[in-house]
């Protein structure tokens, strides 16, 4: 579990199946804005079987994402997506 | 393998263009591929995920040259023959 | 909808595959067009834009707003629950210094239940690739010009939470809570636009 203000890197994971984590955002480490709920995991939802795991909005910014840029992006991210940073 | 569908940070589209007084739908059938969706989710003969998995698999060329209501067309079509609601050739509009 | 009878063969396949559902006894078509009707009739900008203007003439109800976009939806006899799985709303507000735009970079998700459909550009690959990686350089495109010294914020919406901006009120002398209403836009729920 994570808390608001929680530093979390986002995994590399590059999977053949649908999932959530954008590419742009994989492998970036980011701070938690809060946790959201709790939800069933798409990449196995997608495939027909129920994972309920917690959610969090995820900010991250310009610069760790695409090396440039002064603004930040916010990413909803499953549990088992992240890890601490 | 990335999905085409994820396109998010990707370089070498044009300018945004915006519809001045864009109505909800463009035309009916638009209107209709939206229903029907909401109602086979509603009645679970597939889920959301799902349903944007069946939008991500189209052959990337084939996405990228679709309108929006298109690929969800195309999403129903391959999610019906899937779980088996219909077969591919019942899908096909008959020549007349 | 429009008067469009000419669409081609997607709408013959369209009708073709909404006659085969029906057949397989999954879809009804007067329940298809009722359903339809409903949800165009309770969800459109004019509803987000009633939300802002509350927001904008009792503080308290920003502030709960805020903290929970669900509950203070209620208040105002609205809900998130039109979409066709429960979703979270959350609202951020712009500031002076700080500015909110929302996207949906895998697909096109949307507070659809209180807006109705997005906008085609909203869902197009353009703006979905561009906006997360320079949202000035697409609010230019809009006419929308911040500040140097605005921070922007872009909310993918890449789970089951949808967002909404609150757009800062206009400096005009108007206080009546429907005519701040329809100083309200699209795009200034979305955040490519400034009021």
């Amino acid at each position: 579990m994570f808390s608001s203000g929680d530093r979390v890197r986002t995994s590399r994971a590059d999977p053949a199946h649908h999932t959530r984590v954008p590419r742009y955002a994989r492998g970036a480490v980011g701070s938690v804005v809060e946790p959201i709920g709790e939800h069933p995991l798409p990449d196995d939802r997608a495939r027909g079987v129920t994972t309920v795991e917690p959610v969090y909005t995820v900010r991250f910014s310009a610069r760790e994402l695409f090396g440039e840029g002064d603004h930040d992006v916010t990413v909803d991210v499953w549990e088992s997506h992240l890890e601490s940073a | 393998m990335s999905r085409i569908n994820d396109v998010g940070g990707m370089t070498g589209f044009p300018g945004v263009v915006e519809e001045l007084d864009e109505p909800p739908f463009h035309s009916d059938w638009e209107a209709h591929v939206f229903a029907m969706n909401r109602a086979l989710i509603g009645a679970g003969v597939y889920n959301l995920d799902e349903f944007r998995d069946a939008v991500e698999r189209m052959p990337p060329a084939v996405y990228l040259a679709s309108s929006y209501y298109e690929k969800w067309l195309h999403g129903i079509q391959a999610l019906l023959v899937e779980k088996g609601v219909c077969t591919a050739d019942e899908l096909r509009v008959q020549q007349r | 909808m429009s008067e469009h009878h000419d669409d081609g063969p997607v709408a013959a396949q369209t009708r073709h595959v909404e006659a085969l559902l029906e057949a397989r006894g999954l879809l009804d078509a007067v329940e298809l067009d009722r359903a339809l009707e409903a949800f165009l009739a309770g969800a459109s900008p004019a509803q987000g834009a009633r939300v802002v203007a509350r927001a904008w003439v009792e503080p308290e109800f920003q502030d709960r707003l805020l903290a929970d976009g669900n509950a203070a939806l209620e208040e105002l006899g609205l809900s998130m629950g039109g979409g066709i799985q429960p979703q979270r709303l959350k609202v951020v507000a712009n500031t002076e210094t700080e500015h909110n735009v929302i996207v949906c970079t895998l697909c096109s998700c949307y507070p659809i239940a209180l807006l109705g459909p997005s906008p085609t550009w909203y869902k197009s690959e353009a703006y979905r690739a561009r906006v997360v990686r320079d949202p000035r350089g697409v609010l230019a495109e809009f006419g929308t010009e911040l500040p140097e010294h605005v921070r922007i914020t872009v909310w993918d919406a890449s789970a089951e939470t949808r967002y909404l901006v609150l757009p800062r009120r206009p400096a005009v002398p108007v206080s009546d809570e429907a005519e701040l209403a329809a100083l309200v836009t699209r795009n200034g729920l979305i955040g490519t636009a400034v009021l």
